[in-house]
Order: C-alpha cells, then structure tokens, then sequence
C-alpha cells in the first residue's frame, strides 16, 4: 500500500476555508431569488449543471443562440470558472414575454464554482446541439490513500 | 372531487374524448410538446383549476389573468397544461381533481406526455420513446401501434399518480416517455414524444416546426425549468435513474 505524502497544516487550512467558500455560494445560489437576465449588462445566467465522477468533473451549460466561436470558458481560479458567449442575435425581453421592463439581452455569462479540486490546465471543451461540455480531470488530496 | 381543488368549466368540453396531461417535469418534454398541441390544434381553454392548495401565482395572458393549470379543447380532444411546477405536496389532491373530473366527462384514454432522462444526452443522436400504460387492454393498443413498452423501471411525478389511479379504477391511461436531458428544456425530446402520440391518436402534428423553434422554446423555458428542478428534486425525481429491485 502507498501512502502519499500528508497535506501540510497551511494546505488543510486553505482546503476548509475553500469548502467553506462553495459552501456560502452554493447557499446563496439557493436562497436569493432574482432574475436570470441583468439589463445593465444584456446578460442571461444559463442553465447549468456539474457532475462529480470518480476521475472528473464534468460541467454542461446550456447555451441556445450562442454564436459558437464566442464561447469563452475561463478559470479566474483554482475552483471557479466563469463563462461568456455571444447570442447570435439581440432578444428583446418582449419577445421572451417579459413586457414590464425594455432592453435587450445578447450574451450568456455564467460563473461556476466547482465542489472539488481540479486539474484546470488539463481542461477539455466541446460544444455540442447547443450544449457546452467542459471536462476537468480531478486532483486528488495527498492524504488520499491507494491499495497497490 | 376533493373540495380543495375545483374545476370551473368556461368553455364547451366535448365528452367521450381524450385528455392529455402535459405538466412540467424532466426536460420539460410534457409542457413543450402540450404547448405545440395547442398551437397546431388550434385548441381553446375550456376549463381551469382552482385551488387554494396552488402557490399564490397566476399567469397573464392579454392583460387577464389565468390559473396556472388549464384545460384547452380541440374537437374530442383535451389538453391539461400546467404553466408551473406542481409541488411535490399538493400533486395528489391535483391529479385526484382531474381524474375525477375526468371521468364525469367520459374520457376514454388518459395520455400523459413526459421524458425519461439519459446521462450523456448531448451524445444521443437518436432518442428513444417508450410506453407504460394502466392495464393490459391499454397495453395492448400501444403494441398494436407500434411504441415501445417501458417494461421495468420507476416512474415518479404526475404520469405515475395518473398511471395508479387509471390502474385502480380500470381506466385506460398510457405514459408516453423520450429520453431527454434531465434538467434542460428538451424540443427534441418533445417532438420523439408527439411522433409517439400521433401514432396512438391519429391526431395531425407538424413536428418540424417545433423542431425549428428549438432553440428560442430552450430560451424561453430556461425559468420553469429552474423552478421545476426545485420541485423534482423534492419529489426524488431522480429515483427514476434508480435499478429496480424485484423480490419473486
């Protein structure tokens, strides 16, 4: 049995307070009520999902009318990605039904926090009917243990 | 009818007909399809639910307001749409209220319009669509028409209150299901499920142009989709990708 090498003291601090983090935002997420389009920006918060695997992690958005060579998938960090694509054309919110406010939105931003630690430069995109696929090898804690 | 639920007729309801049930739930394969019915049928609201039971929400259409569960008519055939996500708590009282309403009118066969998610959906290029039904005489007609039949598995959400209660009273009632994304507005799907239902009914659907619409209806449904996988993952929704267990 290989044992690998035990986090340091810093390295578990940082690891809980990033747990604590995902944990405040995905509460949050869960509370506040608002709308899925932000005027001052044209934005729409697409539809979205992340899947822990046992290797990966697997992240699908949902992206209908995205011009395909504007998607933009970032990492600001090591636990988060943020997500920008041009719609193919300016939706008026009327024609979405929305008729108690004017404007217009053109893009889908989505930021992404992700509930395990990932190998972000190993990242994998495909873009698919409409639908973004981004797949992220995980990284294993060095407290995990392996039978050989 | 339970007297937490009523449902007032405001329009002629033809007797003897079909009711299709389109609520939303996976993919919102239901509420797409129903709605698309509506447009090709040219189908009329005839009657609406009421209920104290309901969120305090309902929906404007031309500056009027309107239950959010309706029931739209287009010669014998009935339509119940809902607009919203049925709380998993009040869907019992819900689903008891149409059935018997249901039966006062004669219905012949229930049909009830959903999905069955798939994992990986985006690499499905063609979608399946299957059947369940009440008993054996409904069972009989889908095979006759050629659907596929949902042998094992579970079922939860409105489809599974109706398929019981049809069961219960030897009613005929059928389950048309596609596979479908579970958490994203599914036209694809929708379309896999009216193809099922033309088949059965006979009814005339232009499939193409919901096809056509895909992306604005994915669009446009991106907000009930939110609020239905609320009320899904209340209802365990996801014991649908369960493996049954059988004891002989």
């Amino acid at each position: 049995m290989a044992i690998k090498k035990r986090q340091t003291i810093s390295d578990m601090i940082d690891e809980y307070f990033q747990d604590m983090d995902r944990w405040v935002e995905q509460v949050r997420e869960t509370l506040s009520e608002r709308p899925s389009w932000d005027l001052k920006t044209s934005t729409m918060e697409p539809l979205r999902e992340v899947t822990v695997k046992p290797t990966e992690v697997i992240v699908t958005v949902d992206l209908p009318f995205a011009k395909e060579e504007t998607i933009h998938v970032e990492a600001p960090d090591s636990s988060s990605l943020e997500i920008l694509a041009e719609m193919k054309k300016k939706i008026r919110l009327k024609e979405l039904g929305v008729m108690h406010r004017e404007g217009v939105i053109q893009r889908f931003h989505a930021w992404i926090s992700l509930p395990v630690p990932v190998k972000m430069k190993k990242m994998m995109v495909e873009h698919k009917k409409g639908i973004l696929e981004i797949r992220l090898p995980r990284k294993r804690s060095t407290q995990s243990k392996r039978k050989e | 009818m339970s007297e937490e639920v009523k449902i007032v007729e405001t329009g002629k309801v033809p007797l003897k007909g079909t009711l299709i049930f389109a609520f939303p739930d996976v993919g919102l394969v239901g509420v797409i399809a129903g709605s698309h019915l509506i447009d090709e049928l040219g189908m009329v609201e005839v009657a609406s639910l009421n209920s104290n039971l309901l969120p305090p929400v309902i929906v404007l259409h031309d500056g009027l307001p309107h239950s959010s569960i309706r029931i739209f008519s287009s010669q014998d055939t009935l339509l119940a749409l809902s607009e919203i996500p049925i709380p998993s708590d009040i869907l019992l009282p819900i689903m008891n209220a149409l059935f018997h309403w249901a039966k006062s009118k004669q219905v012949k066969m229930m049909i009830s319009l959903s999905g069955m998610p798939i994992q990986d959906r985006q690499d499905a290029t063609e979608l399946k669509s299957f059947a369940a039904a009440s008993n054996a005489e409904a069972l009989e007609i889908a095979k006759e028409k050629g659907l596929e039949i949902l042998t094992e598995g579970y079922m939860v959400g409105p489809q599974a209150v109706l398929l019981q209660h049809a069961a219960e009273t030897g009613s005929q009632a059928l389950t048309l299901l596609a596979q479908c994304f579970y958490n994203y507005p599914d036209p694809e799907a929708a379309a896999e499920v009216l193809k099922d239902l033309t088949k059965l009914t006979g009814l005339k659907v232009n499939i193409q142009k919901l096809l056509e619409k895909g992306e604005e209806i994915r669009l446009r449904a991106r907000d009930v989709m939110k609020r239905t996988q609320d009320e899904m993952t209340k209802m365990k929704k996801g014991q649908e990708y369960d493996i049954p267990m059988y004891v002989s």
